[in-house]
């Protein structure tokens, strides 16, 4: 290790360039972190969602729905078989609206996709496996597996959570967590005393 | 002093501190940027008017300076490229896609000329172009009143203000040709000063009032159908309001339905024109969007005519309303997906399934009618009376404006499938019971045997049939075209060049 290192350790005389330019990739490196909030990611605050604003029509539906007292955006849409699979899934499904959000790719009704459609569908099954196994409802439902299996719930449920109007204007009035300002509180008020 | 690479040499906390306090000077200068975009920011989102404009301005471009996302998209209505399977936004010759219906229009405008007509900014162009305007040059005055431009501008608002609304319906058409300029645009939906949806047109506001409903008390949403419901809707021109004045009125006394307006045109006897063949004192139903829409149920859904015509749109974090006014069937995902979640083909699918079932049997009734104004020419022709021929005529007018109705509404196959469907069936009915009449008339008369079906194969023949000569209507538009025209054009800029126009940054 210390051999390593002192092998990629510049000539002395290109130390002080090296230190500082390293040192200004690095500060970069810190301050996209923190613009791009990208620390929020590991949370499963609903509000991460709202880091892009077009997220705002599925957050304000989600917020008047009754899921909001059980679940959160996560606890959906990303899989909870292991802990691995879960930041696996989060992390490639994150990135992709992220480069889609930054090339301002966003169609203007979005729709979930396949691989979205099965993990919610086992998110439902999660919580509501009761629902599917009872045994009253079992003996007299003639088709209990093609009716309450094969499905996906919204099928029929198709108010729930997100509502039926679907599109990233269907909301432009609703209250939901924009991100603020990223300036820090005291370079505001040393920009206002310089003016 | 040392140079600081010697200085490092024996201290290295030295060179972790240039490091850690270049990261600090990085992140800060960053936090700094990130104020000083937003204060740049601020300026593009928030509404920051240029202009200022009076407040019947007809000059959509300078609207557009003030509101440059609406007229953006408003400019796409230009686009002639898209085509649905019946329509779209192309210039389609229906009399070449459907030569009966020059036969059906024999002695009327319709007959020379019949285009599916292009996107809001081509409404000018197209009323000069076509052929039922005439050519009105060297004092020949156009065949059509100046009640025709009533729903080509933003001009027109501004005129009846200036003339007043019957002094605007007066004399023919090409006297108020270097007034009425700008196409369709802003100001014939939007108040200048606040922005909010308005009825420029006062027929609508009439129509309202004569049934007792106060248009006033709209709500924004139904708003969003009626200023669409200026123009795309079943009109006529009542010569009895003021002497001699083409007065647009719109027949909506009795209700909205075909039977409704059928029962007030007969009532006060109107008819637009005589048939040049059978004589029969016809009715042309104009474009009725608006009330054929009203039966649908994306109507009794609450759905406006915007919602799927001009759907919202949302672009950096702002939402406006697409002024591109145009066929959902070419926007697929923003209009119809926005409630129903099904793929783009399976509901491009239900519409022209509809589409598909309705014109089969309106086709039929097409035929049906070109067979009863041909017989009725030949009952005529052996020397009917009119007592004879009264009331087989007023079947032939009520059987074509049944068909008229389902063909004019354009996209009523759609909008309201239901009554469109059940409107031809009762036009199938009017124009058999008709043709019963002629036949036992012609059996009087000697006639036994089948009337012959003209040979209306192409749009020539068809017009060679009722004796119209196009070619020389066609020259002489031509001619006017190229004389006429561009002193309009001059006379209007001219006159437009005086107009009040403030920039707000002087």
């Amino acid at each position: 290790m210390i051999r390593l290192s002192g092998k990629l350790a510049p000539p002395p005389r290109w130390r002080v360039p090296v230190v500082i330019i390293s040192g200004i990739l690095a500060g970069l490196f810190f301050y996209l972190f923190y613009i791009s909030r990208a620390y929020s990611y590991l949370s499963d605050d609903p509000s991460t969602c709202m880091n892009c604003h077009i997220m705002a029509p599925q957050y304000a539906t989600w917020n008047h729905s009754s899921h909001r007292e059980w679940a959160n955006c996560n606890d959906c849409h990303v899989p909870h078989n292991n802990v691995f699979n879960k930041y696996y899934f989060k992390a490639k499904d994150g990135l992709r609206h992220a480069t889609i959000f930054t090339l301002r790719n966003e169609p203007q009704v979005i729709f979930i996709k396949e691989e979205g459609k099965h993990v919610v569908q086992d998110n439902c099954l999660r919580c509501h496996a009761d629902l599917l196994t009872d045994h009253k409802v079992m003996s007299y439902t003639t088709s209990y597996q093609h009716v309450r299996s094969e499905r996906p719930c919204w099928d029929c449920h198709r108010e729930t959570p997100h509502g039926r109007v679907n599109s990233i204007s269907s909301v432009p009035y609703a209250r939901v967590p924009v991100n603020g300002s990223p300036v820090p509180r005291w370079l505001k008020r040393l920009m206002k005393k310089e003016k | 002093m040392k140079p600081i690479s010697t200085q490092i040499k024996r201290k290295p906390w030295l060179g972790w501190m240039i490091f850690f306090g270049t990261i600090v000077v990085v992140f800060v200068l960053g936090l700094l940027a990130s104020s000083i975009l937003e204060r740049r920011s601020e300026a593009a989102f928030a509404f920051t008017p240029q202009i200022q404009y009076s407040g019947l301005e007809p000059r959509n471009e300078i609207w557009g300076k003030n509101f440059p996302m609406q007229y953006q998209s408003y400019k796409k209505t230009s686009d002639t490229l898209f085509q649905s399977k019946y329509n779209g936004s192309a210039t389609i010759d229906m009399l070449e896609v459907d030569p009966r219906l020059v036969v059906l229009w024999a002695g009327y405008g319709f007959s020379k000329d019949y285009n599916q007509g292009r996107g809001h900014s081509y409404a000018i162009t197209d009323v000069r172009n076509t052929l039922r305007t005439g050519a009105p040059m060297e004092g020949e005055k156009s065949p059509m009143p100046n009640t025709c431009w009533a729903c080509k501008s933003p001009d027109v608002p501004r005129l009846m203000n200036e003339v007043g609304v019957a002094e605007f319906y007066k004399g023919s058409w090409e006297t108020k040709g270097h007034e009425v300029v700008n196409s369709i645009g802003c100001s014939d939906c939007h108040d200048a000063n606040t922005m909010e949806l308005r009825i420029s047109r006062p027929a609508l506001v009439e129509a309202f009032d004569r049934m007792g409903k106060d248009i006033t008390k709209a709500s924004h949403q139904e708003m969003r159908s009626l200023v669409c419901a200026q123009c795309h809707v079943e009109y006529y021109f009542n010569k009895n309001i003021e002497e001699g004045v083409p007065y647009l009125t719109f027949p909506w006394d009795n209700g909205f339905s075909a039977e409704n307006m059928e029962d007030y045109y007969d009532q006060i006897e109107f008819s637009d024109w005589t048939h040049k063949l059978s004589k029969a004192p016809m009715l042309k139903a104009q474009h009725p969007g608006y009330e054929t829409y009203m039966t649908g149920v994306h109507a009794a859904r609450g759905v406006s005519c915007a919602d799927c015509h001009m759907p919202f749109m949302s672009e950096g974090g702002q939402k406006y309303t697409d002024h591109h006014v145009q066929s959902p069937l070419n926007n697929v995902a923003n209009s119809c997906q926005v409630c129903h979640r099904q793929e783009t083909e399976r509901l491009m699918q239900d519409v022209y399934e509809r589409q598909d079932r309705i014109i089969g049997n309106r086709d039929k009734l097409e035929e049906l009618l070109v067979r009863c104004h041909v017989e009725a020419k030949l009952a005529w022709d052996l020397g009917a009376s009119d007592e004879q021929m009264s009331e087989i005529l007023m079947d032939i007018r009520h059987a074509q404006w049944r068909w008229d109705y389902a063909a004019a509404s354009h996209g009523g196959s759609f909008h309201s499938p239901v009554e469109i469907s059940r409107v031809i069936s009762t036009g199938i009915v009017t124009a058999q019971e008709g043709r019963i009449k002629l036949s036992r008339l012609l059996m009087k008369k000697g006639y036994t045997g089948e009337v012959p079906y003209p040979d209306i194969s192409s749009k020539e023949k068809a017009q060679a049939f009722i004796g119209l000569d196009v070619k020389t209507l066609q020259s002489e538009k031509e001619v006017f075209l190229h004389s006429v025209v561009p002193g309009w054009e001059e006379k209007a800029s001219a006159r437009e060049s005086g107009y009040p126009v403030r920039s707000l940054f002087d």
